[in-house]
């Protein structure tokens, strides 16, 4: 991931077999809502197979960023996907291309999970029906998010958590090899928010077949509130401050107190000393 | 789809028992095996037998027949729309008329009725074809405002537009009927809807229409349950959701003019119907679609069955009677969801 780069090679090729380009790549992008415009003047990469947590305050512009590189809202400047002119390519080759989850609003009908997890074939199947391909897939994102045993339970009935693994399933039986999630862990306990982490981790280690047969490393794109999440699962990060873009980079390199602070207008390092060292001290040894 | 369907078999023929039924009720009875006869022989060109009336048959095959096919696929048209209305906008309370359809169709039919306009061309069909024009136009208008304020067309534009419309659109019908004079009484029937003096030729036109919206909307049933959950939700799974909604809007008022300007303004039906079927069948559009189009039919050809025979010799707008026997209904189907 490198700003501004007029070369949109990807310069790590090791870490993608797609003909050396980026998964993602944006020039000069502003996006907002009617008038009012959000991000101002974006320009980044990210490389196949990485993972880039967005950080930023409330109302920076992570979502906006999001649904901009996922075409859901109007912007200008240029963005590609997979070397391809998002301007240019059609809802069903984006969706082939790159699935997103949004954080969970309200469900106004109520289908079963499995009928739910379905419709995330609607790029890639035929409308007579799903192949034995597609059910292939919609089982093993079924039984990947723990939903199996309930997969014929309407999500009417479901918690919050439970629809958050009902869409994620959704998202991942789209076989994209780009996945953009938005706050995944927001309604998820404990052991459910580790689970999609180890989850994503080897999700992250794959490639995903695109309907051309290319072989694509999986990549992925998130917003995270939690700090401590976000920096177990990125490789880069991108830092946002007012719809700009204040720094980006791989995490090693720019998760740093001085960042965050500059990010969040708080003193992050006393902040951080005081509420993880006294969390940290008081859960003591790990083993004991 | 296979879970259901024995089930959604067994409502379909309940639903053509139910149509004979309404077809063999009234002030003149009709057995069940004379109406066979009488049907068989008319379809199939064969004589009469005897022993069969003559105005049996011509009250059978020219008067109820029609009247109650002509019921029953308006109604389906009806609440085809409500299921299109209410999944393209998240909204299971959206109606048919939500894109001002009907305001529309009454303004036009009032212009008609209170103007005395004659165009010889049109003959008896000036009426439905200005009902539909203005319905359509109002529609246009609608769609026009709603991409000029917000190109996504949102739903919540979507339905502030329409009713902003719909408003401006009565406002103006009630000038128009304050110089109704005489036409007055016709022009309050119009609006209150019925199906009385409905004859083959209406039925005629409403088949094709009902048929090619059946088979649009099953092909675009997977768009609906994408759709049903949101725009961008939509807009992630591949759903180009911009020409989606134009063309299903233009189908939903294609069924809801067709209707409202041959039988006047018909409410619930479009309402009910989808409600009751996601019910029973769950939301998968495929099932709802279907079923929806058998179960909205049924249900108008009851209403108009009750509608003419409950004060029989005189007839009550089958609209009246959709009201009353949808809204206990809607609200029974509503807390019974509530509660579970």
């Amino acid at each position: 991931m490198r700003h501004g780069s007029e070369n949109v090679k990807n310069p790590d090729p090791e870490r993608t077999d797609t003909a050396g380009v980026y998964a993602v790549s944006v020039q000069n992008l502003h996006a907002g809502y009617g008038s009012r415009e959000i991000l101002h003047d974006l320009s980044f990469q990210i490389a196949c197979g990485s993972s880039t947590v967005i950080l930023g305050a409330n109302g920076c512009g992570k979502t906006t960023l999001l649904r901009a590189l996922n075409g859901s809202l109007s912007s200008t400047g240029r963005i590609q996907i997979l070397g391809q002119d998002l301007a240019k390519m059609k809802r069903k080759e984006i969706a082939c291309a790159m699935s997103m989850m949004s954080q969970i609003s309200s469900v106004y009908f109520s289908y079963s999970i499995r009928e739910t997890v379905e419709l995330g074939r609607y790029a890639r199947s035929r409308r007579t029906g799903l192949s034995s391909h597609d059910r292939d897939m919609v089982d093993q994102a079924i039984e990947m998010t723990g939903l199996g045993d309930i997969q014929d339970r309407q999500i009417s009935q479901l918690s919050g958590g439970q629809l958050q693994r009902v869409f994620l399933a959704r998202t991942l039986a789209q076989e994209t090899p780009i996945i953009l999630l938005d706050e995944p862990t927001n309604h998820l306990d404990f052991r459910y928010q580790a689970e999609l982490m180890d989850f994503l981790k080897s999700w992250l280690k794959k490639k995903t077949s695109m309907p051309d047969g290319t072989e694509v490393n999986n990549t992925l794109i998130g917003v995270f509130h939690d700090l401590s999440l976000a920096a177990g699962i990125a490789t880069d990060m991108i830092f946002l401050k007012d719809g700009k873009l204040l720094k980006q980079g791989h995490k090693g390199e720019v998760l740093t107190p001085s960042i965050l602070s500059e990010t969040y207008d708080i003193d992050a390092a006393s902040y951080m000393k005081e509420t993880w060292g006294n969390f940290l001290q008081e859960l003591g040894d790990p083993d004991r | 789809m296979k879970k259901y369907s024995f089930s959604m078999a067994i409502t379909i023929v309940l639903c053509m028992v139910l149509l004979g039924l309404c077809m063999g009720i009234g002030s003149v009875e009709i057995t069940a095996g004379d109406a066979l006869k009488i049907i068989s022989c008319k379809v199939f060109h064969r004589p009469l037998p005897a022993s069969i009336d003559r105005s049996t048959v011509s009250i059978l095959w020219s008067i109820r027949l029609p009247r109650a096919l002509t019921a029953f696929l308006a109604g389906g048209a009806l609440a085809l729309s409500g299921v299109i209305m209410q999944a393209v906008l998240q909204n299971p309370l959206a109606s048919s008329y939500t894109l001002g359809v009907s305001s529309g169709a009454s303004l036009g039919a009032a212009i008609i009725i209170v103007t005395e306009f004659t165009f010889p061309v049109l003959g008896r069909f000036l009426l439905p074809v200005f009902g539909f024009a203005f319905g359509f136009g109002t529609v246009l208008i609608v769609l026009a405002l709603t991409i000029r304020f917000d190109a996504s067309m949102h739903s919540n534009t979507v339905i502030l537009i329409g009713m902003v419309i719909s408003l401006f659109v009565n406002a103006l019908m009630t000038l128009v009927s304050a110089f109704a004079g005489t036409h007055a009484q016709q022009l309050l029937l119009w609006q209150m809807g019925s199906f009385s003096g409905k004859r083959w030729y209406h039925t005629g036109i409403l088949l094709p229409v009902c048929i090619f919206g059946l088979i649009l909307l099953l092909f675009y049933a997977r768009d609906l349950d994408i759709m049903s959950f949101g725009d961008e939700q939509a807009l992630s799974m591949g759903v180009n959701v911009h020409r989606s909604k134009l063309v299903l809007f233009l189908l939903a008022s294609l069924l809801t003019g067709i209707t409202v300007c041959f039988c006047g303004t018909i409410g619930f039906v479009d309402l009910i119907a989808p409600h009751a079927v996601r019910k029973i069948y769950g939301s998968f559009h495929k099932r709802v679609i279907s079923m929806s189009f058998f179960i909205g039919g049924a249900f108008m050809a009851i209403c108009d069955m009750i509608s003419r025979t409950l004060f029989s010799p005189r007839e009550i707008p089958v609209g009246a009677v959709t009201a009353i026997a949808g809204a206990p209904f809607f609200v029974w189907l509503y807390l019974r969801g509530n509660k579970r």
